[in-house]
């Protein structure tokens, strides 16, 4: 132990002797600087933060080139959810594309095309709304992707579509597979 | 909600079309129509205009065609004047077969372009007007919208 003590002293030593205390200074102040920047060097990170979890921090349950994807229909991210803006019927008593009991699926609807990691293919998907109770209120989920603006109005997903039915009042929100899209 | 829920309904308003690749008329039809035209082209009794057994009737008559190009649902659709011309053409062939004489003619990109450009005001006016002269010469499409 003694021995251990003057190897340490002497080092110790030797370090103040060779140093000055303002040089220690200027190094370990130029090392703090240094890490802070590390960060915002231009480094793409995203794949890195994709690998680690799945979406919305679960764990990743498929990969398709490299990229990892959700197969949990509750789950916002699920691949036939791009389009949406409501609850998720899957989270309301009923499936991703059926209304739950009591409910009317509406007659009129918001059509988008989603891409399947999957099978690597583009889907249409009709987004209906189930009509005739008081909104579920379980998984909101809001993607809308390529929504305009109101002032473009035909393509913008703001709308209760249970307004065509006879009862008015939104509930949730399915995603009809109406077809695979592209030639 | 129905002071605007006609306006809306005339408007189409279902589109939100994608990155997909254009895959002619029938995809259009689908991505730009359906939502509220429904897949038969049925429309919703009451609430949105029916294409099937209508569209027909507009286009034989001269202003019924420029009716059909200047509806909020089609001039403000995303739909380039080609795909739109090709998207009506398409829906006659598809759900008007019966009724399509050969005497009908297409719409074409010019006739299009030089029309859908042009506002419609009063839009459950211009209709009535246009089919009350459908009606003078021959069955017309619904009146109720």
């Amino acid at each position: 132990m003694q021995r251990l003590d003057r190897i340490v002293e002497s080092s110790a030593r030797s370090l103040a002797q060779r140093t000055s205390r303002r040089s220690f200074i200027g190094v370990l102040g130029r090392i703090l600087t240094g890490s802070l920047l590390i960060p915002l060097l231009p480094i793409d990170r995203i794949q890195r933060a994709e690998a680690a979890t799945g979406p919305e921090g679960s764990p990743a349950k498929g990969k398709s080139a490299g990229k990892p994807y959700t197969e949990d229909q509750q789950n916002c991210e699920y691949w036939k959810y791009c389009a949406i803006d409501g609850f998720l019927c899957s989270c309301c008593g009923g499936s991703s594309h059926s209304c739950p009991p009591g409910t009317q699926q509406s007659v009129v609807s918001w059509i988008g095309t989603c891409h399947n990691p999957a099978d690597g293919r583009d889907y249409i998907v009709s987004y209906n709304d189930c009509c005739g109770k008081a909104s579920c209120g379980n998984c909101d989920c809001y993607r809308n992707e390529r929504e305009r603006p109101l002032y473009r109005l035909s393509r913008n997903n703001d709308v209760n579509w249970c307004m065509a039915n006879t009862g008015s009042d939104y509930h949730c929100t399915v995603s009809v597979i109406l077809g695979s899209s592209g030639p | 909600m129905n002071r605007w829920l006609l306006p809306v309904a005339l408007l189409g308003a279902t589109a939100a079309a994608g990155a997909a690749a254009r895959a002619g008329p029938a995809q259009d039809y689908a991505l730009h129509c359906m939502g509220c035209h429904g897949a038969s082209a049925q429309g919703v009794p009451g609430k949105v205009p029916p294409l099937a057994h209508s569209l027909v009737r507009f286009m034989n008559n001269a202003e019924g065609r420029r009716y059909v190009l200047r509806v909020p649902g089609a001039a403000n659709s995303m739909l380039s004047d080609a795909q739109l011309a090709a998207v009506l053409n398409w829906v006659v062939a598809q759900f008007d077969a019966d009724e399509l004489g050969s005497a009908t003619p297409q719409f074409r990109e010019q006739e299009v372009a030089a029309n859908r450009h042009t506002p419609m005001a009063g839009v459950l006016a211009t209709r009535a007007a246009v089919l009350k002269e459908i009606a003078a010469i021959g069955p017309a499409p619904a009146t109720e919208y």
